[in-house]
């Protein structure tokens, strides 16, 4: 089992793209995360490529366009842990002793598949009755605020810190500032939550090369970061009703996570996690251990999450600001990290960051507790 | 297939119709250990037995959580109020909510099903469906007791 390293990110500008597609989006991505690792493409040894809706061989298609050929490549699909998983098959194959270099790319032209809110699956029995991913949170959220007291006030800063955090991030879907009057006065989706507490629709495209230590050393120039686990779950199947205010499928994962890197919840310095909606990000940080359960809004509202706070939550904006391209996702998650690790994030730099850890969940199945959920973390 | 008074079944597997217009939501229980699922599943998530058995959930439950959903897929007109039920069978099913104004559904809620009118298949005959409403008293079905 050999150490693995990530050396070279790169991602597009997150927004609406209509003039491209999820393959020439990857392919920038692709071009930027070596130009970036300074290595010669041609080291590359295998590819992974995570999306949810781009049709047969996307990834084919992007390598193609980078001049890539005869290489291993598999195209992965899990929800919006898709290109998180992409990451994470990469680590294997590293880890494995295949390959030394193994590029794991992310990519979504979401505009032109969706309008909206997502729904699940047609043939799922909680969208025949009507269920939209929104309103599957809503629900969350209007149990979360009846059991802990939330204040919709107190969920609103979340996408107002998500939002101020993107406005510092070039390659952000929104660049605005946004206040606590702006998200209640948005459009209401699915009461409580309102336009402002959604991720948007987005297209765009991450990439990151995954290396093994011995490529590590040789292509780095001490510029390579550690990924110390990239953990995969399933979530388990209800035999009885559960809390919706906490997830069982999140703390599994990060439990895996946190033991095979070696590293406690407490060890962290700051996380890019799943908030597809407002709500979201408050049940992920308390899942991942990172704050204690019914905690979180009131240690946004201090402050804590935010860039010079204690514990930073989704410096780079987010899905909420960043935008939620699902296979691009879980990539540019990592690019975040990389990057703060490397002391690079710019205006965004949070001082001193050794450990970050990134989180994905996504997919929806009547029955089960989620579909697919990553952890990973990364140390400096 | 010539009575339509009451309706077919949206999801015949999910959703028992029987002529007087009752019906039941349809899972599975499990022979070797007791758990119950919605929907039918051949397989135990508890104890992994196939020994699984078709049963319909009792009628009344509680609400465990809700929202107005505002904006949805073309099928759906809104606003709608969608919610989960608790079932004494232990299970937690999706449904809509009616029979009373938005403002008055409250998580803990005491609900029925309900057996309604949900849309239309592809020939354009009438489909039968649940929500779930507000139940006067107690949230146990009376069968359980
Ligand atoms: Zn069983």
């Amino acid at each position: 089992m050999s150490d693995v390293h990530i050396l070279g990110v790169g991602m597009t500008r997150f927004g609406k793209h209509p003039d491209r597609d999820a393959a020439d989006l990857g392919a920038e991505a692709l071009r930027g995360a070596v130009s970036d690792s300074g290595i010669d493409p041609r080291a590359i040894e295998a590819a992974y490529c995570g999306h949810v809706f781009q049709g047969m061989v996307t990834g084919q298609r992007i390598l193609a366009q980078v001049g890539l050929a005869g290489l291993p490549l598999s195209n992965v699909e899990n929800a919006c842990s898709s290109g998180a998983t992409a990451i994470r098959e990469a680590s294997l194959a590293v880890r494995a002793g295949e390959h030394d270099v193994v590029v794991a790319v992310g990519t979504e032209h979401l505009t032109t598949r969706f309008r909206g809110a997502l729904t699940p699956d047609p043939s799922d029995p909680e969208a025949a009755v009507g269920a939209t991913m929104p309103a599957v949170y809503a629900m969350r959220a209007t149990r979360y605020m009846e059991e802990f007291g939330m204040t919709r006030e107190q969920l609103a800063l979340i996408p107002v810190k998500n939002k101020t955090n993107a406005a510092h991030n070039p390659l952000a879907h929104f660049r605005d500032k946004i206040t606590v009057e702006d998200v209640l006065e948005s459009r209401p989706i699915a009461d409580p939550l309102r336009l402002h507490d959604c991720s948007p629709v987005t297209d765009g495209a991450a990439a990151v090369i995954v290396m093994s230590k011995r490529a590590a050393k040789r292509y780095g120039n001490g510029r390579a970061v550690r990924l110390t686990a990239s953990a995969l779950r399933t979530g388990t199947v209800d035999v009885e009703p559960t809390s919706m205010t906490f997830e069982p499928l999140t703390w599994a994962t990060a439990q895996d996570a946190y033991e095979r890197a070696g590293i406690g919840p407490e060890e962290v310095d700051f996380a890019e996690v799943h908030d597809c909606f407002s709500i979201a990000e408050v049940l992920r940080v308390e899942g991942l251990g990172l704050f204690k359960q019914g905690e979180y809004p009131a240690a946004v509202e201090r402050g804590d999450a935010d860039i010079d706070g204690s514990l930073p939550i989704n410096p780079s904006g987010g899905l909420l600001g960043k935008g939620h391209p699902l296979g691009g996702t879980g990539v540019a998650q990592v690019v975040e990290l990389v990057r703060q690790l490397r002391g690079e994030a710019g205006v965004r730099q949070i001082e001193g960051a050794r450990v970050g850890l990134a989180h994905c969940r996504g997919g929806k199945a009547v029955g089960i507790e989620g579909a697919a959920c990553t952890v990973q973390i990364l140390v400096r | 297939m010539t009575e339509m008074a009451v309706g077919v079944s949206f999801r015949p597997g999910e959703l028992e119709v029987r002529p007087d217009g009752s019906g039941n939501l349809l899972g599975s229980r499990c022979g070797s250990c007791g758990a119950h699922f919605f929907p039918v599943r051949e397989v135990c998530s508890g104890c992994l037995s196939d020994d699984m058995e078709t049963v319909g959930f009792s009628t009344r439950g509680m609400l465990y959580t809700y929202s107005v959903v505002r904006q949805s897929t073309p099928a759906f007109e809104v606003p709608y109020a969608l919610g989960y039920v608790d079932f004494p069978e232990g299970v937690r099913i999706m449904g809509q909510i009616s029979g009373c104004e938005i403002d008055e559904i409250g998580i803990g809620m005491p609900m029925v099903l309900s057996l309604e009118p949900f849309g239309e298949d592809e020939e354009g005959n009438p489909l039968t469906g649940y929500r779930f409403s507000p139940a006067e008293g107690i949230a146990q079905d009376p069968r359980n007791e």
